[in-house]
């Protein structure tokens, strides 16, 4: 005789292990900073397997990458030899030009300043680990909580913005990077006049596919707001993560809606996410 | 043995996708090896020891990953229950049939992901959400004929095989 089933009592371990489970999900969600020792310990032994493992691929991918495109490569150079001798050109011209501004002109001496990247205190830091899932775009870095790194501090690289931090072991911490619709930046785009407008960058996933390894950046507008293919768009400092003034990327097509109300803003990234190796956290 | 075999195997899953999977992926898609693994374990064990090792490998994911607490261990979990469900019926020697299901069980893993991570707010669209679920189930079935036929031996006589205590 077969055992009998309680069916009720099923239901109703079914229900409170899923109530339960949507719980600690709500609770330990994307920036929250619950105290995870297991994870940390996890981390802390794995850390020094990837570093190399990772660099062992990209030590390879960028060794053989010259055997697949050789012929490529050769054109490029020459285009870019080409391009070399033309931009020396300007910018010597471009040099005369900035001298005889500061000589004959009365403008603020601010604007030869470095850019504001150099005056925020920085913890630099090594990419150990991308995106163990595929469902978010992240990065493991190898700093942690005893570096100071702290949940929501924003990653920034040579040339842009990254992302934030959203998890920290000890000695390693995750970033969620700005391509990832999850990690929507308060932003503000800059014409060639430097008049602002204000807007947020969000990774895109209505336009092409979200999983695109390179990924793009959009923000959305008002038909009538001034922005042009070839604007800069920086962070405006505007809700609470981001300082102001970092650079994002650069305008690079618009689109209007078929409302003819709101246009879309693609935005090309400055930093290059695939090839990403070290980056800066930002001690706010 | 077995055990220290087993923790080598769940620390592996967890680092080789965010490394050497990194270089291998199509269009963003890598392959679960952690649910590949479960789904493993859990055809050579009876119902109720699979969904404990489905709890045990999604918790530990969870905390490695150190966000969303539960979500792994819930889908491991479930996978692990179907995957020792569908090996009572199905002839597990049969590598082309353990490819299919493999597969089909992925894919189920991935959809309980999906749901639970919009539940979370994950903001996909579902064309890519029906394109990521049938990616990984198929990187995850492609890596069968290369994984299985080892591990499958070895949890029939090698050191993964089961020894009960008066044995040892």
């Amino acid at each position: 005789m077969g055992k009998r089933v309680n069916v009720t009592g099923i239901a109703v371990l079914v229900f409170f292990l899923l109530l339960g489970v949507l719980i600690s999900i709500r609770l330990t969600g994307l920036g929250s900073n619950f105290p995870n020792p297991v994870g940390g310990v996890l981390q802390r032994v794995l850390s020094p397997l990837e570093k190399p493992i990772l660099q062992l691929g990209n030590g390879i991918r960028d060794n053989t990458k010259v055997l697949w495109d050789f012929r490529e490569v050769q054109t490029e150079n020459e285009a870019l030899r080409k391009q070399v001798d033309q931009l020396t050109g300007d910018n010597l011209k471009l040099k005369e030009q900035v001298l005889a501004g500061i000589r004959y002109t009365e403008l603020d001496q601010g604007q030869f300043r470095s850019p504001s990247l150099d005056t925020f205190a920085k913890i630099g830091a090594s990419v150990i680990n991308r995106n163990p899932t595929t469902w978010y775009r992240t990065l493991t870095l190898n700093r942690g909580s005893q570096d100071g790194v702290a949940a929501n501090d924003p990653v920034i690289g040579a040339l842009g913005l990254v992302g934030k931090i959203v998890s920290v072991s000890p000695t390693t911490s995750e970033v969620l990077l700005i391509l990832d619709g999850e990690g929507q930046v308060s932003a503000l785009v800059r014409d060639s006049t430097g008049n602002g407008t204000f807007g947020i960058v969000q990774g895109t996933y209505k336009r092409g596919s979200r999983l695109t390894p390179e990924g793009n950046l959009q923000m959305l507008f008002r038909r009538a707001d001034n922005v042009n293919a070839g604007d800069l768009v920086f962070t405006s400092g505007m809700g609470g993560v981001y300082p102001s003034d970092v650079p994002i990327g650069k305008v690079k097509e618009i689109q209007l809606d078929p409302s003819g109300l709101l246009k879309t803003a693609y935005i090309d990234p400055l930093v290059d996410f695939d090839a990403l190796e070290e980056a800066y956290i930002i001690k706010k | 043995m077995r055990y220290v075999l087993v923790a080598v195997m769940f620390l592996l899953s967890l680092i080789l996708p965010g490394t050497v999977f990194h270089f291998w992926a199509w269009s963003g898609i890598k392959p679960d090896l952690l649910m590949l693994l479960t789904i493993y374990i859990a055809m050579h064990h009876r119902l109720p020891s699979s969904v404990l090792w489905g709890l045990g490998a999604g918790l530990l994911e969870d905390l490695y990953l150190g966000r969303y607490i539960g979500m792994y261990a819930l889908t491991l979990a479930v996978v692990a229950c179907l995957s020792s469900w569908l090996t009572e019926r199905w002839y597990r020697d049969n590598f082309l049939l353990t490819t299919f299901m493999v597969f089909i069980v992925t894919m189920v893993g991935q959809v309980v992901v999906a749901f639970l991570s919009l539940g979370a707010g994950l903001n996909w669209s579902l064309g890519d959400i029906g394109q990521l679920v049938i990616g990984v189930a198929l990187y995850n079935a492609v890596l069968v004929p290369v994984t299985y036929p080892l591990i499958h031996r070895s949890f029939l006589h090698g050191w993964l095989r089961y020894r009960p205590r008066y044995e040892r």
